[in-house]
């Protein structure tokens, strides 16, 4: 049995480091020809730097070039993929096969295979094999059944999301994106049309419950069946979420970590710990749900209420330097003296009671109102730039 | 340049059969975006209609179907067909290793969008390619130019614009305790409504308006796809009657999709 990898997103360089300090084993990044062309992808150069430094840790990066390719896009494209495999990323992740074959033809890239191309079964899977492809991203509507089938049938390494925000629709068979704002879903456009409210009708009559029709899913979480996917021999555990903030990335990317090491460290006697699923809810605001992994895709797994981001504030900054004593911290929602809150960090957290606060000028200050406000708190336990503090989960229960 | 019906039953296809050159048959538990669907008994009476037969097996194949898919490719091997519309990539495993010789012509909806891709699927035994309907004219052109596989254009229908395994009216009328009386369904926004139906497969949306590119030049297209889906019989034969004869229709608008319509994908310039 091989302990799976652990992959997070990384929509910049500053969260491609966080989360390979957090527990990632790879992070997988946009470039161009991504699916989300409104990211903040990274340049080539910025390619590198992120590839030199994931692998100054034994890490790696995957680079997404993941886009269903119109003829203006063939003529940039070898370019572009032979200046990934010059700068020696591990894996591109495609789904055009035309990408795949001028990846084969023209450079070394190693291919991963897109969730884009929807692979829900093992003749598939076969089939990509036998193309070169290395690893496939399964398709989310597979259930633990047909993992587990591909993976007895077929030789090949499987990619399986395991945290993050669904598409409503099979991957590339949504264009509502393209039809209700002109934006390409298929080249990187998507505008989130499922997320809009619409009004269900019958012929001319309204069919109104109590909120309006809407294509929103919760978001999918696999924590607890992290063993059942080790033991199936899935190859990689991934997580959704490019555009999201770096407390995120760090705060899913720490949970799983420390799931699966608990499982894989101790398989005979590892418990659950329903904990971690609390963590997870606070932090993305979103109800989460196994989806189409259990085979319960019922009505359960949608919302019906419209946008469900209720923002919380348990966020409360992030460590800038530790010296004298001074944690130096960066301000993201507001916190005042007498709180108690929790720093934590790849490989550790601990609460503290907040005694004294100081602004940039040393004055001592009563409350932190002021977004991205620069503020000394007095620790004597020492923490470093990676750390970030939040709301004490026992302050959040009451 | 040949007509093609995508149609509901054998009454209608035996109606249309002077007016086209072939079918597209839905296939039972493998087509979805259809009014109706066929067994491979149906298929040898529509055979008897003297036409090209193409089979509609454009569903996401999962695991636990492989093994009727086997079996119904096998059979329809028997039967003969001009080929085979497919969706997942299981159909080119499958052609491969049952030794099949029908055609397939590739059918990804949304991603049949450039020729390159196009010559790709040529080159695994896909001969034919359905176009996808978000093209602009001139890509459509450019791909005729370049591409070594026979091409399918949607020409006249509504357009599947969204496809899931979930059940999404059906999720929506029972948690809110509504009840369905099996009347078409829309989804109404700014004025707008899109068709929405569920069947056992999941949930498709279709576009506001009817596709009807009739008065563009098609001549440079092998087969242009007429789709009776959610149009009126006597209508879609009102139709394709006056388009075999040259008779400018006015009935349904023109409506040109994307064929002159700018899609961008790119919003914000990135640092």
């Amino acid at each position: 049995m091989i302990k799976p990898e652990l992959l997070a997103p990384a929509g910049d360089f500053e969260r491609l480091k966080i989360a390979l300090l957090y527990g990632a084993d790879a992070v997988y990044i946009g470039g161009t020809f991504n699916l989300r062309a409104n990211a903040d992808n990274f340049s080539i150069s910025e390619i590198e730097r992120g590839v030199n430094y994931a692998h100054s840790l034994d890490k790696k990066v995957y680079v997404t070039v993941n886009i269903a390719m119109h003829n203006k896009e063939l003529s940039d494209i070898v370019d572009y993929l032979k200046s990934l495999d010059k700068i020696g990323v591990d894996a591109i992740i495609a789904s055009d096969p035309a990408i795949i074959k001028l990846a084969k033809e023209n450079t070394d890239l190693v291919i991963h295979l897109s969730t884009q191309a929807s692979t829900l079964n093992k003749e598939a899977a076969k089939f990509w094999k036998s193309e070169g492809v290395s690893r496939i991203v399964l398709a989310r509507e597979c259930n633990m059944e047909d993992i587990l089938d591909i993976k007895k049938n077929v030789d090949i390494e499987l990619e399986v999301f395991v945290h993050g925000a669904m598409c409503a629709s099979y991957s590339g068979r949504c264009v509502l994106s393209n039809f209700l704002t002109a934006r390409d879903s298929n080249r990187g456009g998507c505008s989130q049309i499922c997320r809009w409210d619409f009004d269900l009708m019958e012929d001319d009559e309204y069919l109104k419950g109590e909120k309006p029709f809407t294509f929103c899913t919760k978001d999918l979480s696999l924590i607890k069946y992290i063993p059942e996917l080790v033991d199936m021999g899935v190859d990689s555990l991934k997580v959704e979420g490019r555009m999201r903030s770096a407390y995120y990335i760090a705060t899913i990317i720490k949970t799983y970590r420390k799931v699966i090491d608990e499982y894989w460290n101790n398989m005979g006697s590892y418990e659950y710990n329903l904990k971690y699923e609390q963590v997870l809810r606070r932090c993305a605001n979103r109800d989460s749900v196994p989806q189409f992994f259990d085979g319960n895709f019922g009505k359960n797994v949608q919302y019906y209420n419209g946008r469900m981001e209720v923002t919380n504030q348990d966020f409360l900054g992030t460590v800038l330097g530790y010296e004298d004593s001074l944690i130096k911290l960066q301000q993201r929602n507001y916190f005042k003296k007498g709180d108690l809150v929790t720093f934590f960090g790849p490989n550790d957290e601990f609460d503290v009671v907040i005694n004294e606060i100081y602004d940039e000028d040393m004055n001592e200050i009563n409350i932190v109102r002021h977004p991205k406000q620069i503020v000394y708190i007095k620790s004597d336990k020492e923490v470093t730039p990676n750390y970030m503090m939040k709301k004490a989960i026992s302050t959040i229960d009451k | 340049m040949k007509l093609v019906a995508i149609i509901k039953d054998f009454k209608q296809a035996n109606d249309l059969k002077d007016l086209v050159d072939a079918f597209i048959l839905p296939i039972k538990d493998y087509s979805i975006n259809t009014d109706s669907n066929f067994s491979l008994e149906d298929v040898l009476e529509f055979k008897n209609l003297g036409k090209e037969i193409f089979l509609s097996m454009n569903k996401n194949i999962h695991d636990s179907e492989l093994d009727n898919l086997k079996e119904i490719l096998i059979n329809v091997e028997k039967i003969g067909v001009n080929g085979i519309l497919f969706y997942d990539i299981a159909f080119i495993q499958l052609k491969r290793e049952l030794g099949l010789k029908t055609d397939l012509v590739w059918s990804q909806e949304h991603l049949v969008t450039n020729y390159e891709t196009i010559n790709y699927w040529n080159g695994k035994g896909a001969r034919y390619a359905y176009l996808s309907s978000e093209l602009t004219r001139e890509e459509i052109d450019v791909i005729v130019s370049n591409s070594k596989s026979k091409l399918f254009m949607n020409v006249f229908g509504y357009i599947p614009m969204f496809t899931s395994r979930r059940h999404l009216v059906n999720n929506y009328l029972e948690y809110f305790d509504l009840k369905d009386s099996s009347k078409n369904k829309t989804l109404y926004k700014e004025g707008k409504r899109y068709p929405i139906m569920d069947s056992t497969y999941g949930t498709t949306v279709y576009s506001d308006y009817i596709l009807n590119v009739l008065d563009e030049d098609l001549s440079s297209i092998d087969y242009l796809v007429f789709n009776s889906h959610l149009i009126n019989d006597d209508d879609f034969k009102e139709i394709l009657y006056n388009y075999k004869n040259s008779i400018i229709d006015y009935k349904f608008p023109y409506e040109h999709g994307f064929l002159y319509k700018k899609v961008v994908y790119k919003v914000k310039k990135n640092d």
